[in-house]
C-alpha cells in the first residue's frame, strides 16, 4: 500500500499541505480544515507534518457503532458522511489524535489520502511529504525527540 | 458435524463476536443468534432522539444482513437458563438451544432510583430503543424536562433534549455532575458551562419521591424545593443482565469473571462487554467496563477464539467522551487515582482543562474538557489515549508537560509515541473494513 512518506528535514513550515488539504476535504482554503498538521519546534525554526498513519488495527473504524468508517480503494480508512452519526466515539479511540470533528456538519472527518492521489503530497515543494510504496513508519518521532532537547534545556535554563 | 457456536445478545458484543467468527473460520460453522431486541447500536440513540437520524439508522445488521451471514436468529427471545453440563441454553419461549461454545453478551438494563413513583408512566429510562421511543413521544417543545442522574447517559442526551426545544434541568445526587467521569475541577468547568447555556444543574440532590399532580410531575428532595416537570427521565445507573445465570455454575462476582482468553469459569461459554469482569489495562485486574468499546474489543476477541484461534487480551481500557453543547469532556484510564502524580491546569476564560495521572513516568490517566471547536482539544483527546493506552515512557518530558500541560502534542511525537502504537492491534493482524468480512459458505 502507498503511504505518505514524511521527511520532517525537508519540511519548511509553508503549510502548502494544510492548504491543499483543506481544499481537497473540504472546499476550503482553510488551515484549520486540514487533516495534516504542521508543528513548528525550536521557536518556529523547524517544522514537521503529522498525520494519520492508516494503522493496521484502525482504532476508528474498529471503534465506530455504525460501520461509518470504511477502507477506500487507496487502502486508506475513510468516513462515510451519510453513515457517521458525529458521536465522537472515533475522536477518542484513535491513539494517534489524527481524528477531527467538524462542528458545522457534525460528523468526524480523517486523511483518506485523497482517495489515492494526496494533495498534500502535490502540493509540498519540497518532498517533505510524498506518496510512496513503503511500510508506514514513525517518521518524525527521531526528529521531534532531537528538536524538543533544545526547548527542555531552554526551560530548565530558566 | 459443523461447530455450533450460541451467541447469546445482539448487542455491540455480541455483533463483533459473530463477524470476527465469520472473518476468522477455516471450516464454515453454525451460529445462532438468540437476542431479546433486533441489533442496534445504543450509542446512536441520541441522534434518533435529536432527530439526526431515522430509527432504521440505529439497526446494526438487517434480517437480509444476517442471512447473508448464515446466522439462524431467535429475536424476541430470552435466555432463561444455561445447562453448562449439557451445553444447553432455555429460552423464555422454552426453546432449547444446543451449543459447542457459547457467548454471554446479554448487556445491562436501565436501573431507576429506589422512590415512590419511580415505575409510574411518564417517568422513563433512556437506555433501550423502546424507551427512546418513550422519550421522543413525550417531549414537545416548551416541555418541562427533569433528568435524574448526571452520570455520562444522561449527559450523551442532554444536547437532544435541548435541540426538541425542552426546557432541561439535571439533578444529581452526588455533590458533582459526571461523578465517574471527571473530578471535582472538571465538573465545575462543565457545570457553569451547561447554567451559561441555560440548563439548570442541581447537585446534592436527593430524590425522594415522585408524585402525580394534575397529570405532572412533582419531584419532592430530601431537601431542597420541589421540582415540577412534564417528562422526568431516569439516569440512575444501569444493571447487568446477568439474573439468569444463578446456579448455572459460572462464576459471577461483579459480572462474569473471565480470563486472558474471555472464557467464564466453565472453558466453552466466554462472557463479552457490559456482564464481563475481565483485565484493566491500567491496573492488570479485573473490572466491569461498561461502554462500548470494551463490548467491541470483548466482542472480536471471543469472536476470534470461538473459530479457533488463539488471541489473548491485554485488557480494556476506560475511555469516555461527552459533549454538551459543544463542550467536550473525555477522561481516561485510572483518572481517579488518588496514588498516582497528577499534573493539571486550567483555562477558564477558555473552558479548558487538562489534568494528567503519572505512574513513574507513564501517563495512567487523564481527564480532559475543551470547547468543541477548540482545534486542540479533539486531537490532544486522542494523544492522551495513545500515551494511556501505549504504556509509553515520557522520561523527562513530563516537566515539559508540568510546566504545560497543554502542550501533549509536542510530548506525544518527541516520546515515539507512534513507534510503539504502530503494531498494536487488538486480534493480531490488519482490522477489515464492515462489510469486507468474508461470508462462509
Amino acid at each position: 500500500m502507498k503511504v505518505l512518506r514524511l521527511t520532517p528535514e525537508r519540511c519548511t513550515g509553508c503549510l502548502r499541505c494544510e492548504i491543499a488539504c483543506s481544499y481537497m476535504q473540504t472546499g476550503a482554503y482553510q488551515p484549520s480544515k486540514s487533516v495534516i498538521r504542521v508543528s513548528p519546534f525550536e521557536s518556529h525554526t523547524s517544522y514537521a507534518p503529522y498525520t494519520c498513519t492508516q494503522c493496521a488495527e484502525g482504532w476508528c473504524m474498529t471503534a465506530c457503532p455504525v460501520g461509518a468508517i470504511t477502507i477506500n480503494a487507496a487502502g486508506a480508512k475513510d468516513v462515510v458522511d451519510d453513515k457517521c452519526v458525529g458521536c465522537k466515539l472515533c475522536t477518542i479511540a484513535c491513539p494517534y489524535g489524527t481524528m477531527f470533528y467538524d462542528t458545522t456538519t457534525r460528523k468526524a472527518f480523517k486523511c483518506n489520502l485523497c482517495g489515492g492521489n494526496p494533495a498534500c503530497a502535490h502540493a509540498c515543494p519540497t518532498a517533505a511529504i510524498e506518496y510512496a510504496d513503503t511500510a508506514m513508519a514513525d517518521w518524525i518521532g527521531d526528529f521531534a525527540r532531537e528538536r524538543v532537547s533544545y526547548v527542555l534545556a531552554m526551560e530548565g535554563a530558566r | 458435524m459443523p461447530v455450533r457456536h450460541l451467541i447469546i445478545g445482539g448487542g455491540t458484543a455480541g455483533m463483533n463476536a459473530m463477524r470476527t467468527i465469520r472473518e476468522e473460520e477455516r471450516e464454515p460453522s453454525e451460529i445462532t443468534l438468540v437476542s431479546a431486541e433486533r441489533p442496534y447500536s445504543r450509542m446512536v440513540l441520541p441522534y434518533y432522539l435529536d432527530k439526526s437520524i431515522a430509527e432504521n439508522h440505529v439497526y446494526t445488521a438487517t434480517a437480509a444482513n444476517l442471512a447473508t451471514w448464515k446466522v439462524k436468529t431467535l429475536i424476541g427471545r430470552r435466555a432463561t437458563a444455561l445447562d453448562v453440563k449439557a451445553n444447553v441454553c432455555t429460552l423464555d419461549d422454552g426453546t432449547r438451544v444446543e451449543y459447542d461454545d457459547c457467548l454471554i453478551a446479554t448487556g445491562s438494563s436501565a436501573a431507576r432510583a429506589p422512590v415512590p413513583g419511580a415505575d409510574a408512566s411518564g417517568v422513563h429510562s433512556f437506555w433501550t430503543l423502546e424507551e427512546a421511543r418513550g422519550v421522543l413521544a413525550s417531549i414537545t417543545p416548551g416541555s418541562q424536562v427533569v433528568m435524574v442522574g448526571a452520570g455520562f447517559i444522561s449527559f450523551t442526551i442532554l444536547n437532544s433534549i435541548l435541540s426538541l426545544g425542552a426546557k432541561l434541568t439535571v439533578v444529581e445526587l452526588m455533590p458533582r455532575i459526571l461523578p465517574r467521569m471527571v473530578d471535582d475541577i472538571g465538573a465545575g468547568v462543565v457545570e457553569d458551562w451547561l447554567k451559561g447555556h441555560g440548563v439548570a444543574v442541581r447537585t446534592n440532590a436527593k430524590l425522594a419521591k415522585i408524585e402525580n399532580v394534575k397529570g405532572r410531575k412533582r419531584l419532592k428532595f430530601a431537601s431542597g424545593p420541589d421540582l415540577t416537570a412534564d417528562v422526568v427521565i431516569m439516569a440512575t445507573g444501569i444493571r447487568t443482565n446477568l439474573g439468569w445465570l444463578k446456579d448455572s455454575g459460572v462464576k459471577v462476582e461483579q459480572g462474569i469473571i473471565v480470563d486472558d482468553h474471555l472464557r467464564s469459569s466453565i472453558p466453552n461459554v466466554y462472557a463479552a462487554g457490559d456482564v464481563a469482569q475481565g483485565r484493566d489495562l491500567i491496573s492488570g485486574q479485573r473490572a466491569v467496563h461498561a461502554i462500548e468499546p470494551t463490548a467491541q474489543e470483548h466482542g472480536r476477541i471471543v469472536g476470534a477464539n470461538m473459530a479457533g484461534k488463539d488471541v489473548r487480551y491485554r485488557g480494556s481500557l476506560i475511555i469516555n467522551i461527552v459533549e454538551v453543547c459543544h463542550l467536550d469532556a473525555a477522561s481516561f484510564g485510572a483518572w481517579d487515582d488518588a496514588k498516582s502524580e497528577a499534573i493539571s491546569g486550567l483555562k477558564k476564560d477558555r473552558n479548558a482543562y487538562r489534568k494528567l495521572l503519572f505512574t513513574g513516568d507513564k501517563l495512567t490517566g487523564a481527564i480532559i474538557i475543551g470547547r468543541s471547536n477548540d482545534i486542540w482539544t479533539t486531537n490532544d483527546v486522542g494523544m492522551l489515549k495513545g500515551l494511556v493506552q501505549s504504556g509509553q515512557a515520557i522520561g523527562r518530558y513530563k516537566d515539559h508537560l508540568r510546566r504545560n500541560p497543554f502542550d501533549v502534542k509536542t510530548v506525544f511525537i518527541a516520546a515515539q509515541t507512534t513507534r510503539t502504537l504502530l503494531p498494536e492491534t487488538v486480534l493480531g493482524r490488519p482490522s477489515m473494513a464492515p462489510g469486507d468480512s468474508p461470508v462462509a459458505v
